[in-house]
């Protein structure tokens, strides 16, 4: 999985590209772990190049969530197409996270 | 403090005390009985006392008239010499009166008559004697009796009379025994029912005693139990105080458990609403040591959230400063609130935190609440504003100036001469078209911004676009003599987009392609197509990106320090745009660069599903 990491001023925003699924996930896991030191929890996860995720995507965004929901802020999640936003509103796990249409939109909410 | 001793209960207290004892009545009343059992016994023992004393003075009585009677008989008889006749009167008067002993004896001792006729020591009467007979030896009254007897010539005797014994004395013991046996049934009886009644009712009484307590404000349970070993009603009034307790006990563990869970649920929905902040919160006391802080105070500081509590101020905050702030609000609570921006630096991070610091009022001591915010983004979006805002005034400043220039120039130096004149509208008309498009990328920039960039979806049939594209830039690149080539599939897809989006973008990539590819350059327009995506790549042979810059291009008004963009002129907002554009159709623009090489910007854009390839 490529993961595209961008900084949009104090904010770091992933992007990782294809489905959210096993080691691929794991993989998003150990780049939020790493942003979060140095970012203090201004971090934004831009899914619109995730397609879809499995249940190990769904975990993985569950314990990004709750390393990052220490600093008063939940995992923002930015251009989540329909299929994952379905997948998490089904497994009831939606309400841990925070949607935005685009990533500046995400950015723009650490202000 | 001194204990002053309890002052000496008075008489009447201690009797009003002993009175509402019933166990002390009761014993009282059985004493009382007792006593009255006593009196009537003694009275009893005085009147057949009295009765008895009668009686034996009524038998002295008639002895002593017997006894008279047969001396003068005996005198007589005697004095005729008829000893015979005499024995016989003292053998019948003995019987008669039922004596124990009745005998006449001359003065020496010699018994001549006597009821037991085997006593009779002499058997003749001696014609005379002389003497008087002995006086009754001390101790010989009661039931002996004498008489003298003057036996006419002869001389004297005595006549005595000895009762029996008094069978009246053994009635008397018997009675005295009988009334003294009653008495002491009677008495044992009555120890015996007191006793009973002491250990029937004293449990009824000490559960009435407990109930004149409580009547009197005593709650307290052990002070209002009895003994236990008091019977039935003891035990029974026992088991319903600790029953009464334990229910009491119950509704205050209750209440209290209510109250806890409350407070607890209080306490914790506070905890975890200060945990949601993303501001750092700390309560620091007078001691300067944190009295709490919250999850994301832990995180901001870099420290876990579970040593802060108790620790101080100075071992949380590196800047003195704002530890000497804490300081002085600790120790002038009515101070205001200061505020503190402090920069962190580390390998990793670069942090800008505010510290704003507040006294608390408290009832007990004195508090101060620090608030922790990261204002590292709002200092980051700051500074992006006014970079925004110089470069857009910039931007904006330089075709007004050449405008404001060539507008003076043609009035100036124009007059009469046509061709400056029209060199410079035509300059004027190029810098307002310049003006126009840096308004126009700035209004797309600040739509961006805002989040208010709609998309106009509609097909977009690529072939008229590339087509329109090949008319559009032939010129500029004859003019440049740049090889502009398109290699485009034989078939273009349809998408699903925004046609003039779509198109700003691509004309983005394409125009500075050329724009920074020197002359004699070549600029590839490669087209791939698949079932899911539509990929353009502009490659050129210009002067190229250094890596470090190669992300940066997509920042509004960034641009390259290399000297070789300056002097081309540039907003810096067409990159920024177009990847936004891009990123809204669900796509994205990279770059791949080499400098004095050149660059390749890929384009993809996803082919909405059921659209049929044209």
């Amino acid at each position: 999985m490529k993961i595209a990491e961008q900084e949009c001023g104090a904010v770091r925003v992933l992007r990782p590209e294809g489905p959210l699924t096993g080691k691929d996930a794991d993989e998003l896991k150990g780049h939020v772990s790493r942003l979060l030191d140095g970012s203090m929890g201004r971090c934004v996860v831009d899914a619109s190049a995730i397609q879809y995720a499995d249940s190990r995507g769904l975990e993985v965004l569950v314990e990004a969530n709750d390393e990052i929901v220490r600093t008063g802020h939940p995992l923002k999640l930015s251009g989540v197409n329909e299929t994952l936003r379905q997948v998490l509103e089904l497994t009831g796990l939606a309400p841990q996270f925070e949607f935005f249409a685009d990533v500046n939109a995400a950015v723009r909410s650490f202000l | 403090m001194t204990h002053e001793s309890a002052p000496a209960p008075s008489a009447w207290h201690r009797l009003r005390t002993v009175l509402r004892n019933d166990l002390h009545l009761t014993s009282i009343g059985f004493g009382f009985t007792a006593i009255l059992l006593a009196a009537m016994a003694t009275a009893a023992w005085w009147a057949g006392r009295m009765q008895d004393e009668a009686i034996l003075k009524a038998r002295a009585d008639w002895r002593g008239t017997v006894g008279r009677s047969l001396a003068r008989t005996a005198e007589t008889m005697l004095a005729d010499g008829r000893l015979t006749s005499v024995r016989r009167l003292v053998v019948e008067t003995a019987r008669d009166a039922d004596l124990a002993r009745c005998r006449i004896i001359l003065p020496d001792g010699q018994t001549i008559a006597d009821a037991n006729p085997q006593q009779i020591t002499l058997a003749d009467l001696p014609a005379t004697w002389d003497g008087a007979p002995p006086a009754p030896a001390p101790g010989e009254e009661g039931l002996l009796q004498s008489f003298p007897l003057v036996v006419g010539d002869r001389g004297q005797a005595l006549l005595q009379v000895t009762g029996k014994p008094d069978p009246l004395g053994e009635v008397y013991w018997q009675t005295r025994a009988g009334i003294g046996a009653v008495c002491v049934v009677a008495l044992v009886t009555l120890m015996l029912m007191h006793r009973r009644f002491r250990l029937t009712f004293r449990g009824i009484w000490a559960v009435r005693q407990a109930l004149a307590a409580y009547h009197d404000g005593q709650r307290t349970p052990s002070a209002l139990k009895v003994n236990p070993d008091w019977g039935v009603e003891a035990q029974a009034w026992n088991d319903l105080l600790d029953q009464t307790d334990q229910a009491q006990r119950q509704t205050a563990l209750a209440r209290t458990q209510e109250t806890l869970r409350l407070h607890g649920r209080s306490s914790s929905d506070l905890s975890a609403a200060c945990d949601a902040l993303s501001q750092g919160l700390i309560l620091v006391d007078a001691n300067m040591q944190a009295l709490y802080a919250n999850s994301a105070a832990a995180v901001l500081l870099r420290t876990r959230n579970e040593t802060i509590e108790g620790t101080d101020v100075g071992a949380l905050i590196q800047e003195e400063h704002v530890v000497a702030a804490v300081r002085e609000a600790t120790e002038r609570p009515l101070q205001r609130r200061q505020i503190f921006e402090v920069e962190r630096h580390d390998d990793t991070s670069h942090v800008l935190l505010r510290f704003i610091v507040r006294p608390v009022r408290r009832e007990d001591s004195a508090a101060v609440m620090i608030v922790v915010e990261d204002i590292t983004q709002q200092r980051a979006a700051e500074n992006a504003r006014n970079a925004f805002v110089a470069q857009a005034t910039h931007e904006l400043r330089t075709p007004l100036t050449n405008i404001r220039l060539y507008a003076e120039m043609g009035l100036d130096e124009g007059q009469g001469d046509p061709a400056t004149q029209a060199n410079c509208l035509s300059i004027i008309n190029q810098e307002a078209g310049r003006l126009d498009r840096i308004v126009g990328a700035i209004l797309s920039v600040a739509e961006i911004e805002a989040g208010s960039l709609r998309l106009n979806l509609d097909d977009v049939r690529l072939a008229d676009l590339f087509a329109s594209l090949q008319v559009d830039y032939a010129a500029q690149a004859r003019e440049k003599q740049i090889a502009l080539e398109f290699h485009l599939p034989p078939k273009l897809p349809v998408i699903h987009g925004d046609r003039e989006k779509v198109a700003l973008a691509i004309h983005n990539l394409l125009g500075n392609a050329l724009k920074y590819t020197p002359d004699g350059g070549s600029v590839t327009v490669t087209v791939d197509c698949d079932e899911d995506r539509f990929t353009v790549a502009v490659a050129d042979t210009g002067i190229g990106i250094a890596e470090e810059d190669c992300q940066r291009v997509f920042e509004k008004f960034y641009r390259s320090p290399d000297t070789r963009v300056s002097k081309i002129e540039g907003s810096g907002l067409g990159l920024a745009i177009a990847r936004e554009v891009v990123r809204l159709h669900g796509g994205d623009i990279t770059v791949e660069s080499e400098p004095d090489k050149g660059s390749t910007f890929t384009l993809t854009l996803p082919v909405t599903e059921g659209v049929p390839v044209a």
